[in-house]
């Protein structure tokens, strides 16, 4: 007879419940962090995507169009109601509608509904019924929405003209007015020029749209206040993938509209990207220098430990620490005696006694010395010592076998170090509340007034937009989306300076092995 | 030869054609706007700016909004002659500006904003008076109620039950300040009211929960929520409503300013002249309405233009 | 034979003379910097002095007034309260900060109550049962979980983590109970299958197959919860906690703060703490295994007392950076100075009081002083704790060597 084997028992012993728990919690933080990044995904990149808009006929006759955005239970428990975006504020006062859902009767997608985006007020849902064009003629019926997208390409070339002659021809002459440096001829140029954009902007064409809501009510729409058109529920695939990929176009290359519920977020990007650069320059000498010092020149003793203990835990501080240090130290007292001294004439308005752009790089620069400190030594200290003694042998004095042999060993822990550095940069928003951005800054902190890059202007910067359109914004629920957007990029572009630095050190490790050897 | 005629013709073109030109010139103002000031009028004055630069293509506005504390030291040291402020200066400020000028600010309402109690959309509440706003933000009670109020079996009947989650703006704002002179007759907010960076979050904040009761500026009211009426001692009834406002009916009500350094020969600069042109005009009016504040009465708006020494409008 | 000549003495001499000036240029340099990081501790403290050995013209100030209950104008009984921007014709401004470092502690104790386990048993799978490849993919995987921002967390937790919890009280209830249930059951069920099931599931990689079975608890939850909310809560959870315990449940409380902070701390004290319980010699591990103890017995007898203070020091590391995270704790905790040991209470740090109040503040004022007293409270605790940590892992390091000397 076969004894029966046990292997439950034999297994039960081996493992255990304890096990089973901790497979399971890398399994949830796997989970949560899947979780995390298909919401903004989804959410964030979703929003570009031209999404059906539902044609909803109640109970009681009304109907609305718009998009069903979330749903929430009523209170009593019974039934649930749903939001929608109905656009049309200008028409109905607000762009959302609560429906219950007991009270739908029946939702459709009529393929006619057209989405305009304009502006002034929301977006406008509803059908078009004709085009008026400036000679009184009335296109209706079928070609009535080709005539549209028509004139409406038009319209965007002869905007697009204006905006050229305002920008290139306009804007300088005038800061050359301001200054009292114009000449006769420039004068003569500049009122030329505004002639020519009244002439154009009264050359735009005036056509009317008559829309209609999918509750009756007409409003005639000049068509210079539109800036798109669209009809979602008639676009086939590839035209919804083009309108996708134009969407996130213009969210990268655009600025804030409509006090963050549209438009973009390039002045953002174009903020953290000059902060980072700028907190580059500052923080690499630096950190080099210390990391030099501390490795290669300081006598290796217990002040030394010490120190670079002191160094590493300084990574730990909060970020908030060091923004309290760079309001007090940088702001109140160096920018405050730089305004006493050289910009006393525009007081009490500050210039450099505020926070700004050359202060939040200082101050995230000081934030994150520790951690390049903290790289290029670790790279300083694989590189054998044989290497060093090498050229001493040879003749040359420390310098020169620093500059020479050990600092272009070390370049990849250095560039490790600045990476991390900026991927940290990029993300801290707590010390950048204290020391310098702005709520509002669509004006970029480099343009083509001199000195070209202005250290004491404020700046928007992608963490602290996400923050700012979440509380500070004029309608959080329609803004939602375009958060979801920013913080998908912003942790795109931390992701992928941190892969870069994990490279990066994955290559040194294996370079280096080979060179102890 | 012949060419040094055309040369000389060429020159005397350019002269009559310079002399033709400099009226046009004078008439077109040109230049950058710089401001300082409120927050809260920020995305009014954006749009402000972005309107003039379209009617003058060769105008710009430059905003600077660190909060209304910073516009009448910029006024004063002469960086800006133009301030919007959400708040009245205070006499200190006042007193400031004259001794530097010798004449007072010239205060422009530019627009009327109010505070607005708000509750969830399903939440039946319609009124309140000042000591039950009082027993529910307020630690102190100073502004006559008995007693807290944490429950709403207190105030209404329905489905909604329980503990009263109230919400507020975050000490540094303005339409807290506001809140607390108005409904807390200067107290102090209870510690547990959550505070939130914007009126935007506390509408949020409000439409995400049926137990929720919080304070915002009208601007910001959406369907998630509905808006409280106050009652006063005599027990009528004020509806935050747009006309209310405009009348100053509705008591939680504050005017949007622009403080002008206008001298008393009413000379003010041609930019500035412009941008006040629009302000005190339909269009700017609509601009104000757009965002959500409430526009002037007419008969205002045409007092304020005599002012300023600006054309009446209808003209 | 030639030998070549030495360079002449002038550019010798210019070269050591360009080596002494560079080396004192760097020693200059390095000890600059490094007393530039320094000074942050000697500028808050030389801030703050003026607050107790101040004039007259200040509110008063003193420890007393900072942490013990005032009987404020209002109050009958001596209260905790912040509020320290009072307008004028309001009264004084009340600076208790008891309330402040309370919010703080309760925001890191709760992180910690969900990081901790969550990385303390990652990092014993990871570095006893995981298999090597996956061992190798996750860990770089976690980093990146450590580098995602805490404003974007912050906004998650705050607006979309606060308002469903909201509403689905009862399935994070039922979730917290299913979810280690569900996974002794799938423990279970693995040790009863037959050996041709397991080869495909094997433990090392059993994290990544438990992913589905995690899902499949989570629709049995969200399947189970109104049942059992009916059932046992009378339909209402949230009015069957403040009609029994009394509790009220605010929007933004110390649990999502806790849960999103200890989402964000949770890969530090992972990283740091698979290193401790992997640095252990593996002759240790070896010889309790040749004594027939089975791999969960060694970790704990063996591997855990030996890494004991790695693990430890994991923890320590963890706390430092769970109480000066501000973003998180200024978007999701209501921001409310409160004092209750209610978890599902409000509650305000002073990383995000600071965050709030010091652009407003005025420089050299008794608040501004404050805040900066806050800054360096954090600053001292987060330094000390560091420290700390840090001389635990060396004498660690230390005992690991001579234990693999002996071994």
């Amino acid at each position: 007879m076969m004894t029966w084997r046990r292997p439950s028992r034999r297994a039960a012993r081996s493992e255990g419940p304890w096990a089973w728990l901790a497979a399971g919690s890398v399994a949830t933080s796997l989970a949560l962090l899947a979780l995390l990044l298909g919401l903004l995904a989804v959410r964030g990149l979703g929003h570009f995507w031209p999404a059906e808009v539902s044609l909803v006929a109640l109970d009681d006759g009304r109907q609305l169009a718009g998009w069903a955005v979330k749903e929430s239970p009523l209170p009593g428990g019974d039934g649930r109601e749903r939001l929608y975006r109905t656009g049309n504020r200008d028409l109905d006062g607000a762009i959302w509608d609560w429906v219950d859902l007991d009270e739908i009767r029946e939702v459709s997608h009529p393929s006619d509904l057209v989405v305009l985006e304009r502006r002034r007020w929301s977006e406008f849902i509803g059908r078009l019924e004709a085009v008026e064009t400036e000679s009184g003629e009335r296109i209706s019926g079928e070609s009535a929405w080709p005539a549209l997208e028509r004139r409406l390409t038009a319209l965007e070339q002869h905007r697009a003209s204006i905006e050229r002659l305002r920008h290139q021809v306009i804007r300088p002459l005038v800061l050359r007015l301001e200054a009292g440096e114009a000449s006769e001829l420039e004068r003569e140029r500049l009122s030329a020029a505004q002639e020519q954009v009244r002439e154009q902007q009264a050359a735009l064409p005036k056509d009317i749209l008559i829309l209609e809501t999918v509750d009756g009510r007409q409003l005639r729409q000049p068509l210079t206040e539109v800036t798109d058109a669209l009809q979602p529920n008639a676009m086939g695939v590839g035209e919804k993938v083009v309108a996708w990929s134009q969407g996130v176009w213009r969210f990268l290359s655009e600025g804030p509209r409509a006090a963050n519920t549209a438009g973009g977020v390039w002045p953002a990007i174009f903020g953290t990207v000059l902060m980072v650069v700028l907190m580059s320059i500052f923080v690499t000498p630096f950190g080099v220098l210390a990391a030099v010092y501390l490795n290669e020149v300081a006598h290796q003793g217990r002040l030394t430990h010490w120190v670079r203990i002191g160094v590493r835990n300084l990574a730990g501080v909060p970020s908030i620490v060091y923004g309290v240090f760079g309001l007090g130290v940088f702001v109140y007292g160096i920018g405050g005696h730089l305004d006493d001294w050289f910009f006393s004439s525009s007081l009490p308005s500050p210039t450099f006694g505020t926070g700004g752009l050359l202060w939040a790089s200082l101050t995230l620069a000081l934030l994150t010395l520790p951690v390049v400190i903290v790289a290029t030594e670790e790279g300083l200290a694989r590189i054998p010592e044989s290497q060093r003694e090498g050229a001493l042998a040879l003749g040359a004095t420390r310098f020169e076998m620093l500059t020479r042999i050990v600092l272009p060993m070390a370049m990849p822990a250095m560039l490790t170090g600045v990476i991390l550095a900026v991927a940290r940069a990029a993300g801290e928003v707590a010390p950048l509340m204290l020391v310098g951005v702005a709520k509002l800054a669509p004006q970029v902190p480099v343009d083509g007034e001199f000195p070209f890059l202005h250290l004491d202007r404020k700046f928007m910067h992608l963490g602290y937009h996400i923050f700012d359109a979440a509380f500070h914004g004029g309608d959080v629920q329609a803004a939602m989306p375009l958060i979801y957007a920013t913080a998908l990029l912003l942790v795109l572009v931390i992701l992928v300076l941190n892969l870069t630095a994990i490279f990066l050190r994955h290559h040194l490790r294996s370079r280096h092995g080979t060179l102890s050897k | 030869m012949l060419s040094a005629i055309r040369q000389r013709l060429r020159v005397a073109l350019l002269v009559v054609g310079f002399v033709c030109a400099t009226p046009t010139l004078a008439e077109e103002p040109v230049g950058t706007l710089g401001t300082v000031g409120s927050d809260t009028m920020a995305g009014l004055m954006l749009r402000w700016g972005e309107q003039l630069a379209r009617q003058h293509p060769g105008m710009r506005l430059q905003l600077q909004a660190s909060g209304s504390a910073s516009a009448p030291p910029a006024l004063t040291a002469g960086t800006t002659l133009v301030g919007p402020m959400s708040r009245p200066m205070t006499e200190v400020e006042l007193s400031a500006f004259e001794r530097h000028y010798g004449y007072p600010p010239q205060a422009l309402v530019v627009a009327r904003d109010a505070l607005v109690v708000v509750v969830h959309r399903h939440n039946p509440l319609r009124s309140l008076d000042r000591p039950e706003l009082d027993a529910i933000f307020s630690d102190g009670r100073r502004c006559g109620a008995d007693d807290s109020m944490d429950r709403w079996s207190a105030l209404i009947e329905g489905d909604i039950q329980g503990h009263i989650m109230p919400h507020g703006r975050n000490a540094v704002s303005g339409t807290h300040e506001l809140f607390r002179r108005e409904a807390l007759c200067n107290g102090a907010f209870r510690p547990d009211v959550s505070e939130h960076p914007g009126s935007a979050a506390v509408v949020a904040a409000v439409a995400s929960d049926p137990r929720a009761i919080g304070y915002a500026g009208l601007n910001h009211l959406t369907p998630g929520v509905h808006s409280v009426a106050l009652r006063d001692d005599d027990g009528n009834v004020h509806r935050p409503e747009p006309s209310a406002v405009r009348s100053g009916d509705y008591p939680f009500t504050r005017d949007l300013r622009l403080y002008v350094n206008l001298p008393p020969d009413n000379a003010l600069p041609e930019v500035e002249r412009a941008f006040l042109d629009l302000v005190l005009s339909p269009e700017g009016q609509a601009i104000v309405e757009e965002l959500g504040f409430v526009a002037l009465p007419q008969a205002v708006l045409e007092r304020q233009r005599r002012d300023l020494g600006l054309e009446p409008l209808g003209s | 034979m030639q030998h070549t000549p030495s360079p002449p003495p002038v550019r010798r001499h210019f070269r050591q003379t360009r080596d002494r000036l560079a080396t004192a240029l760097i020693t200059a340099g390095g000890i600059g910097v490094i007393a530039a990081v320094m000074a942050i501790g000697v500028f808050l403290a030389v801030e703050v002095v003026p607050l107790f050995w101040s004039s007259s013209d200040a509110p008063r100030i003193n420890l007393e007034t900072l942490w013990l209950p005032q009987a404020y104008e209002g109050h009958e009984v001596p209260v905790h309260r912040w509020q320290p921007a009072m307008p004028e014709g309001g009264g004084e401004p009340r600076f208790g900060m008891l309330p402040l470092v309370w919010g703080t502690l309760e925001a890191a104790i709760w992180a910690l109550v969900i990081a901790v386990p969550l990385a303390l048993g990652a990092a014993a799978h990871s570095a006893l049962f995981m298999s090597r490849r996956l061992r190798a993919r996750l860990k770089p995987t976690l980093e990146l979980m450590e580098a995602m921002p805490g404003v974007v967390i912050g906004f998650v937790a705050g607006l979309v983590l606060a308002p469903w919890l909201d509403d689905h009280l009862a399935l994070g209830l039922t979730l917290l109970v299913m979810l280690p249930s569900g996974l002794l059951l799938a423990g279970g069920l693995w040790a009863r299958l037959g050996a041709r099931w397991r080869r495909p599931l094997p433990m090392g990689w059993a994290a990544l197959w438990l992913l589905p079975w995690l899902l499949v608890c989570w629709f049995l939850s969200s399947w189970l919860s109104p049942v059992l909310e009916a059932w046992w809560f009378g339909g209402d959870l949230r009015a069957w906690l403040e009609v029994s315990l009394g509790l009220d449940y605010a929007n933004r409380n110390a649990i999502i703060v806790g849960m999103a902070m200890g989402f964000a701390v949770m890969p530090s004290i992972y990283a740091l703490a698979e290193d401790a319980l992997s640095g252990v010699p593996k002759s240790l591990v070896e010889g309790a295994e040749a004594l027939g103890a089975t791999r969960w017995q060694s970790l704990w007898k063996v591997v855990l007392p030996a890494a004991g203070p790695g693990v430890l020091s994991a923890v320590m590391i963890g706390a430092g950076r769970a109480v000066g995270e501000t973003m998180i704790v200024l978007m999701a905790s209501g921001n409310t100075a409160l004092m209750t040991a209610s978890p599902l209470d409000g509650l305000r740090s002073m990383a995000a009081s600071i965050a709030i109040e010091l652009p407003e503040a005025v420089p050299g004022g008794t608040h501004y002083r404050l805040l900066l007293l806050a800054a360096l409270l954090l600053f001292v605790f987060t330094f000390c704790v560091n420290t700390l940590a840090e001389v635990v892992r060396s004498r660690l390091r230390r005992r690991y060597r001579r234990m693999e000397g002996l071994g």
